[in-house]
């Protein structure tokens, strides 16, 4: 599975809930994919997205808030999983698309491969599932349906040559149709 | 600056719509933040790009932040400022301490404090340092500021050595 379907199964399976996605390919490709008022997507500040996303997240308890994060994204703010799993929002669902490289800056590999994500999730208070086809995705979608966050989804993913266009949108209307769209809901 | 004062200004900014009060901790505003602990409104995070990431989170929905940092710490978020608060224009109000104010502050502080007001200028980050005399003041000009969604810094020197 290349991130684009992880993407387009992730986004039918969440609905109309919030998703703060991380700079980068994954951004271009959810842009590309479903564009939508509830997406924000962060186009700098890499790492970030997941601590974003707790903002989010303490002040929306009655959404599931979902952050879109890459493997990449998350290694440079581990200190994200110890404060989400400090404050324990119940409310958050943390979807890492691992493809085990920096594939939106030429495909440098990560660490991934050669250490435990869901072992530092698990003991940073989160439950983790992981999926690597489209089906189990679908499943995972499923389960965590009643349970409790903080949930981190690794969704393990291959490099693909497909590159999605550029998010052509104006930040701060990122910004204002993203804050309107939490108003409503 | 006094325990008590440090108290006041926590409380001022707090009564006037500031709700989340997130940070790495700094000794130059201990009793501002001790007092943030008293009405259970501190967030402590690891990184300061992170206070700064659930800050905007927050802003994004309609809840005012402040976020308190050293100076060092300041220097670690120049990217995230640009790229994140600055690029989406998302109001806060940045609590810096002062490091290096006083030529006798420990050395590992000397260059960044004296490159504070550089920086914040290079940022185009209106700032303004806190007094004893003038606090509530500068408080009511942030205040101000976040109303009409900007950022902007409010700063305390470090002023004693311990």
């Amino acid at each position: 599975m290349i991130r684009k379907e992880a993407i387009i199964t992730a986004v039918k399976k969440i609905g109309n809930y919030p998703v703060i996605s991380a700079n980068g390919l994954i951004s271009r490709d959810l842009f590309e994919v479903c564009d939508r008022n509830t997406n924000f997507y962060m186009i700098g500040s890499m790492g970030l997205a997941s601590s974003i996303g707790l903002g989010v997240a303490l002040k929306n308890t009655k959404k599931r808030i979902f952050v879109f994060d890459g493997d990449g994204n998350i290694l440079m703010n581990l200190g994200s999983l110890i404060t989400i799993g400090t404050i324990k929002p119940k409310n958050l669902v943390h979807i890492i698309f691992d493809n085990n490289s920096h594939e939106s800056t030429g495909g440098q590999p990560t660490a991934t491969n050669k250490i435990q994500l869901t072992k530092i999730a698990k003991s940073a208070n989160y439950r983790v599932f992981q999926a690597k086809t489209k089906n189990q995705l679908i499943k995972v979608f499923q389960k965590i349906k009643l349970i409790q966050g903080p949930i981190m989804v690794i969704v393990k993913i291959e490099k693909g040559k497909i590159v999605s266009k550029r998010i052509n949108i104006e930040p701060t209307k990122i910004k204002n149709r993203f804050m309107n769209s939490l108003g409503k809901q | 600056m006094k325990a008590l004062i440090q108290k006041q200004i926590f409380d001022f900014l707090f009564n006037n719509g500031v709700e989340n009060f997130i940070g790495v901790p700094d000794s130059t505003m201990k009793h501002f933040i001790d007092q943030g602990f008293k009405k259970n409104k501190i967030i402590i995070t690891t990184k300061e790009e992170e206070s700064i990431g659930i800050a905007v989170g927050m802003s994004l929905s309609q809840s005012n932040s402040l976020v308190f940092m050293q100076n060092a710490g300041f220097a670690n978020s120049l990217s995230t400022i640009t790229s994140l608060v600055q690029l989406y224009q998302i109001p806060m109000i940045f609590l810096i301490g002062w490091r290096g104010f006083l030529k006798s502050d420990a050395p590992e502080h000397t260059k960044i404090g004296k490159i504070q007001p550089i920086l914040l200028k290079a940022l185009s980050l209106e700032s303004k340092i806190l007094t004893e005399k003038n606090w509530k003041a500068s408080c009511n000009w942030a205040l101000k500021l976040i109303k009409e969604k900007k950022s902007c810094v409010l700063i305390l020197k470090r002023d004693f050595i311990d």
